[in-house]
């Protein structure tokens, strides 16, 4: 069978614990530990708490922190490779917070200074640097960010869509999570003790890790990345399941995935955050999966802290250290076990070659996911690889914009009338129960109501199991409250509501919740491409799924942040909102249409994208043959370019059916794709689209598909094909 | 007491948004989290913010907070023996 083996040809990593994979390695071998009092910006109490900062200069002159920790990171894990990575997978929490938090306290209010606040911008700088004009996505699922986006990395070589890519995950100290993590009441101040009985909470921390995942053996592999399970908790906002029965999901996941047995793995590199609650629910579901035989386990929580989105990478590269220099790292700061855990972690690092690692990550809201990694070639078995991105059958959809619902919107669109605007916070929750909702702010409400419609319109009885959602702003609402809270009290107080609020996964959960969703969960961002990032990595991870699938693009208009972060919201234009949701199946099935995303590439520096595109749809012959209308996704902060990309395909496909230019009806925002995605998809199942919504008369489909292109500083291809 | 119960009530309703609760609707004897209300952990979070911002008063660890949140009555006791000065 030929088959598909992936492969770590080049990492790197910057943590409390070193700058450089030789330092890493000398820390964990002896057992150093890397917390400290935070020195990066002033905390209103006092000396503050023990942090995991990187101690070693950053290049933050030019780009935010959690940028040039990443760039550290990229430099070391692409050394020696000359060529670009076909794609760049970042997970991140944080992004440019620190110097947006300092910009927003001096209200400062010239958008170009927030160009670096999106998280896609730690991605899309990378990607930049190594000159990659392939697909750059971004994962925010909270802690457990850097091994989801591994994962996605995963099943991209695996699908044969990329053969090079650079993933990992990154992340800097800011106010947002040093209070936030605060005001729950999940730090402790003295330094993390993992597994202690004493334990009191985490340390929060900072780094990056990146590494060089390559298809089928390179010259020099470090390490072979087995397989890697997600799943959902589908339980708390913050708090893990106690039973830890997402956990265990995951880890089963991750060791079938791999195609090994349990008695390879011999060392487990714990989540372990030192919170009572992780390490009890994480130490039963390891407990439950081992069932008597005992692998090694520690968290290095307790030496580098957490560093949030950036530690499910770091830790991917530690467990790629210990199969590479037979080096089983400490349980740092665990005086005496917690007997209630049955765990004996190991107190001082090991030198022995532990088989195959087992490693976790769980964040917020229940996103866990656990990654397999071994020496290259020993253990586990080839993939048979997927095909990318399986068409999905669309069985039910839902939209919302400034016109209403998905009737109202629909209504608009048919009859061409602007559907611009934010709809008020009743009607977007008028059918979500008032006690369910009443800490959630406009973007949860937002992709709660639009999962339910979704739902509904699909008429299965069943709620999906995974979900993928996309926004390209996150939730800005709690995120402008609680920076707000913060400021106005000297940064003594603010709400931890808010903080939960804030994290980008924290609406997708929220639909995890209320379906009992324990499926994927991955909340991908991407700017005006987020919503093709979570079409993109559902088609990857469809293969997995049992169930139905939901995917939503969302996002919610803020009257000071938007204009700040969105180069297309301009202070003068109708502040707009809104998204679009699909509840979708495996392979063709029911009688609505198909959806996949078909293409995905970096437009910056990439020449001929248009002519790729083209060539990805089937040529010219193909273009014509397949798609009978158009909509053209054109953000306005990239009028320009997208205007001529549009013009440069238009003349390559000699198309000359409707071309539907979306934004000028739905007004700007990150996810207005979604709600062409959804019109589009009813337009071809009712085999026409109305005349008005493009100036002409109705037009007849003649059995073809539609086509949501997305145009400017990335180009995108979703084809609506009819069944 | 009295005046404080009332206080904190008309508090915890708004800070909350409890939705369909009428601050004369919370028993003062009865579990403030976890009963009928829907109270749950990050509510009991946003209470503590609360107490120490209007009453300076700090619940800073969880065994503290399951004793002091175990009733609206205990919470009240607790700032009264605790508190520098209540706001009116």
């Amino acid at each position: 069978m030929t088959g598909i083996r992936v492969y770590v040809s080049g990492m790197g990593i910057v943590s409390p614990l070193g700058a450089s994979l030789s330092e890493t390695t000398e820390a964990l071998r002896l057992g150093r530990k890397g917390l400290r009092p935070l020195t990066l910006f002033p905390t209103a109490r006092g000396s503050g708490c023990l942090v995991g900062e990187v101690s070693e200069p950053v290049d933050a002159a030019s780009v935010p922190r959690t940028h040039g920790l990443a760039r550290m990171a990229a430099a070391q894990a692409m050394a020696e490779c000359r060529e670009a990575p076909d794609a760049v997978v970042l997970g991140t929490t944080t992004g440019g917070m620190l110097t947006t938090e300092a910009l927003l306290r001096e209200s400062v209010r010239d958008p170009a200074l927030y160009r670096y606040h999106a998280l896609a911008s730690v991605a899309e700088d990378i990607a930049r640097r190594y000159r990659c004009t392939g697909p750059v996505i971004t994962v925010s699922t909270a802690c457990s960010s850097g091994a989801v986006a591994i994962k996605v990395a995963l099943e991209m070589l695996r699908s044969g869509m990329a053969r090079r890519i650079l993933a990992g995950g990154a992340d800097s100290l800011c106010r947002l999570t040093y209070y936030g993590f605060s005001a729950l009441q999940l730090i402790d101040p003295e330094g993390a003790r993992p597994l202690d009985r004493e334990r009191r909470g985490m340390s929060l921390a900072e780094g990056a890790a990146m590494l060089l995942l390559v298809a089928n053996e390179p010259d020099r592999a470090i390490a072979e990345l087995l397989g890697a399970g997600v799943s959902c908790d589908a339980y708390h906002p913050t708090a893990p399941d106690p039973r830890g029965k997402g956990a265990l999901k995951a880890m089963e996941a991750a060791v079938e995935d791999a195609g090994i047995s349990l008695a390879d793995i011999g060392y487990v590199n714990l989540h372990g955050t030192a919170t009572p609650d992780n390490d009890l629910s994480e130490a039963r579901a390891v407990n439950a999966l081992f069932a008597g035989r005992r692998p090694l386990v520690s968290s290095i929580k307790g030496a580098a802290g957490h560093a949030l989105g950036a530690a499910g990478a770091i830790e991917a590269v530690v467990s790629a250290i210990a199969v590479s220099e037979d080096l089983v790292p400490a349980n740092i700061g665990c005086e005496s076990p917690d007997p209630e855990l049955g765990l004996d972690p190991v107190r001082v690092p090991l030198r022995i070659a532990p088989s195959a690692v087992l490693s976790n990550s769980f964040g917020f809201g229940g996103n866990n996911a656990c990654l397999v990694v071994g020496p290259p070639g020993k253990y586990g078995r080839a993939s048979a690889g997927r095909a990318p991105c399986h068409p999905l059958a669309v069985l039910g959809s839902a939209c919302i914009t400034g016109a209403g619902d998905t009737r109202g919107t629909l209504d608009g669109l048919s009859q061409g009338r602007p559907c611009q605007g934010m709809l008020s916070l009743a009607e977007i929750s008028k059918d979500l129960p008032p006690g369910d909702v009443r800490r959630l702010k406009r973007l949860p409400r937002l992709v709660l109501s639009l999962a339910v419609a979704a739902h509904q319109d699909s008429g299965k009885k069943d709620y999906p199991s995974s979900v993928f959602a996309g926004t390209g702003w996150g939730a800005l609402s709690e995120t402008h409250n609680f920076l707000k809270g913060l400021s106005e009290t000297g940064e003594r107080f603010s709400s931890p509501t808010d903080f939960v609020g804030s994290v980008h996964n924290a609406p997708a959960c929220q639909v995890a919740m209320r379906f009992k969703a324990v499926g994927a969960n991955i909340t991908t961002t991407g700017g005006d491409y987020s919503f093709e990032q979570s079409l993109m990595v559902a088609g990857l991870m469809a293969g997995e799924t049992d169930g139905t699938i939901l995917v939503i693009g969302a996002d919610e208009a803020h009257p000071e942040l938007s204009e700040l972060f969105d180069r297309s919201v301009l202070p003068e234009a109708t502040l707009s909102d809104g998204g679009g949701a699909l509840c979708l199946a495996r392979g063709k099935g029911g009688s609505g249409p198909s959806v996949g995303l078909v293409f995905f590439e970096n437009g910056e520096d990439n020449a001929r994208v248009i002519s790729s595109l083209v060539r990805a749809l089937g040529g010219p012959e193909g273009v014509i043959a397949r798609y009978g209308a158009l909509f053209a996704g054109i953000p306005g902060g990239c009028r320009k370019e997208g205007v001529e990309q549009l013009g440069a395909f238009l003349a390559l496909t000699r198309f000359k059916g409707p071309v539907i230019d979306y934004r000028r009806l739905t007004g700007e925002f990150a996810t207005a794709s979604a709600v062409a995605t959804v019109a589009a998809s009813r337009f071809v199942a009712q085999g026409g689209i109305p005349g008005s919504l493009f100036g002409g008369k109705d037009f007849p489909l003649h059995r073809k598909g539609g086509l949501v292109l997305g145009f400017g500083g990335f180009v995108t291809a979703v084809e609506i094909a009819p069944q | 007491m009295e005046a404080l119960l009332a206080e904190l009530k008309v508090k915890i309703v708004e800070i909350l948004n409890l939705v369909d609760v009428q601050p004369d609707d919370i028993d003062e004897e009865g579990p403030l989290i976890g009963g009928k209300l829907g109270i749950d952990s990050i509510d009991l979070l946003e209470m503590v913010m609360m107490v120490e911002k209007d009453y300076g008063v700090r619940i800073d660890n969880k065994e503290l907070g399951e004793k002091v949140f175990a009733s609206l009555k205990a919470l009240a006791l607790h700032i009264e023996k605790n508190a520098f000065a209540v706001s009116r």
